[in-house]
């Protein structure tokens, strides 16, 4: 299992209906990226951080080393802002305003992937997929994506295996053995990955499979006080972006 | 070469959901006819699905001796086609967001569009067409899976240039900047993908012929024409 899904296996908010969740980090998120990064998004960022590490309980360090992902991403892409490339300056010359447009770009995408990160810290996949049929998604669609999520962990527990012998076997030590490891690598996956679901399908055939796969999904209400917390903290959040945007700029 | 979470200003991330959407709908209605037809087919997708996920975690070794992962998009088109990758890589990118942390939910509309749809329709586009002038199998992978990585990298250029114009040079001058920055890595890396897809593509020819015909991999294009004309015939 990958270590974000097994946190939301184990987190404090496991029971609790996905749309509370919902409203809350993918609130934070659409938030982050509509008001005024400063100080909207700081203000969102912190308001994340503190959800996350407090009433949700996610350990700081796994935090960190999901975060730290995207967070390379974001600034990798906000260096790009700092330069701009003709003008008078030469052909390329530092950007006027490059630093704050890089700044501010630097603290929306920090602040909504941690909107996401509470999401998806707090919600199984398990939990997820079986109820986007409610939301509208077609079920043979929601099916293929139960399906390929469950497959993903034994096929990336293979991949892991396989890497490992191929190593024992010096498959890594010249680039023209990594290049074969890896060839074989994915073939291998492949062929395992339709072997699985040609035994798949023969052991559910036996239980007279009719197409539809039928899962137990944990039962959950959606909570109004959750709810209405959520809403409130995101009112006031966007309240205080606007009320700080001058005094602050 | 995905785009991070909240990179997007949120009218951009509104229209790329929406480019993407009749591509996406149109595979949602290919994939539901092949499953309501076949029920088995569900495991099937579902496993291919599993493929693509696993493949885009690879590390592939780059020319530039850095690693990099392949988008799998080219071999994902030959294999399954592009209308069924579009719905194959939205699960995919669905998935690497939330369990990755990587790429968005708020840039899913976006990344789908460079690599669930333009980056396998051009790949397949390119392989159909090798095919038929029978260009060798192998010959034709390899382009496919190149063109179909390089593809996905100008579309990405494109939409951060139009989200980023340049204070200087405007879109253009700002396509030069993101285009040249993913150049350095994603030219040897096109072809890293190309290379890593032929071998791959002949290890399979290898041990799963069968899978491989039943997937339509091993039509000619002469084999190609004559099924369609026997279709043809056949809705006469």
């Amino acid at each position: 299992m990958l270590p974000i899904d097994a946190a939301a296996h184990s987190s404090r908010w496991r029971r609790r209906h996905p749309v509370d969740k919902a409203v809350l980090g993918l609130g934070l998120t659409v938030l982050a990226i509509s008001l005024p990064p400063w100080p909207g998004a700081a203000l969102i960022l912190l308001t994340a951080v503190a959800v996350l590490l407090g009433p949700a309980g996610v350990p700081a360090r796994q935090l960190w080393r999901a975060y730290r992902v995207p967070l390379g991403f974001c600034i990798t892409g906000a260096v790009t802002l700092l330069v701009q490339v003709g003008g008078p300056d030469g052909f390329v010359a530092l950007a006027d305003g490059g630093p704050v447009r890089a700044g501010e770009l630097l603290l929306r995408t920090s602040a909504a992937s941690l909107g996401v990160l509470l999401f998806a810290f707090t919600t199984p996949m398990s939990d997820l997929l079986p109820r986007l049929v409610k939301a509208g998604v077609p079920a043979p669609v929601v099916d293929v994506a139960l399906v390929t999520y469950r497959m993903s962990f034994l096929l990336l527990d293979s991949v892991r295996r396989i890497r490992e012998a191929q190593a024992a076997r010096l498959g890594h030590t010249t680039r023209a053995a990594a290049w074969r490891s890896l060839a074989g690598l994915g073939a291998t996956a492949f062929v395992r990955a339709f072997d699985r679901a040609a035994r798949l399908q023969a052991g559910l055939a036996g239980r007279g499979y009719d197409g539809t796969l039928r899962v137990l999904v944990p039962d959950a209400r959606v909570s109004v006080r959750f709810v209405s917390v959520s809403v409130t903290l995101l009112a006031v959040l966007t309240v205080l972006t606007f009320a700080l945007e001058r005094p602050l700029s | 070469m995905h785009i991070a979470e909240g990179f997007l200003p949120p009218a951009h991330a509104i229209a790329w959901g929406v480019a993407s959407a009749p591509f996406v709908v149109h595979g949602v209605r290919s994939l539901t006819r092949e499953v309501r037809e076949n029920p088995e087919s569900t495991l099937l997708l579902g496993a291919s699905g599993a493929f693509t996920f696993v493949l885009s975690a690879l590390k592939i070794p780059s020319v530039t001796g850095s690693c990099s992962h392949p988008t799998g998009t080219g071999l994902g088109a030959i294999l399954f086609r592009p209308p069924i990758m579009a719905v194959l890589g939205t699960i995919t990118l669905l998935f690497q967001a939330l369990l990755l942390a990587h790429g968005g939910l708020t840039t899913l509309g976006a990344n789908v569009f460079s690599m669930a749809i333009v980056g396998p329709w051009a790949g397949y586009a390119v392989y159909k067409v090798l095919r038929r002038y029978d260009v060798p199998l192998m010959v034709a992978v390899f382009f496919g899976a190149f063109v179909a990585d390089l593809s996905t990298y100008c579309v990405t250029s494109v939409q951060l240039a139009l989200a980023f114009p340049d204070p200087g040079s405007g879109f253009l001058g700002a396509l030069g900047k993101f285009g040249s920055i993913f150049a350095v890595t994603q030219i040897p890396l096109a072809v890293s993908e190309g290379l890593l897809t032929v071998l791959v593509m002949r290890l399979l020819v290898q041990s799963s012929k069968g899978d491989l015909t039943r997937l339509g991999v091993f039509l000619s294009g002469r084999q190609n024409r004559t099924r369609t004309a026997e279709t043809e015939a056949v809705a006469r």
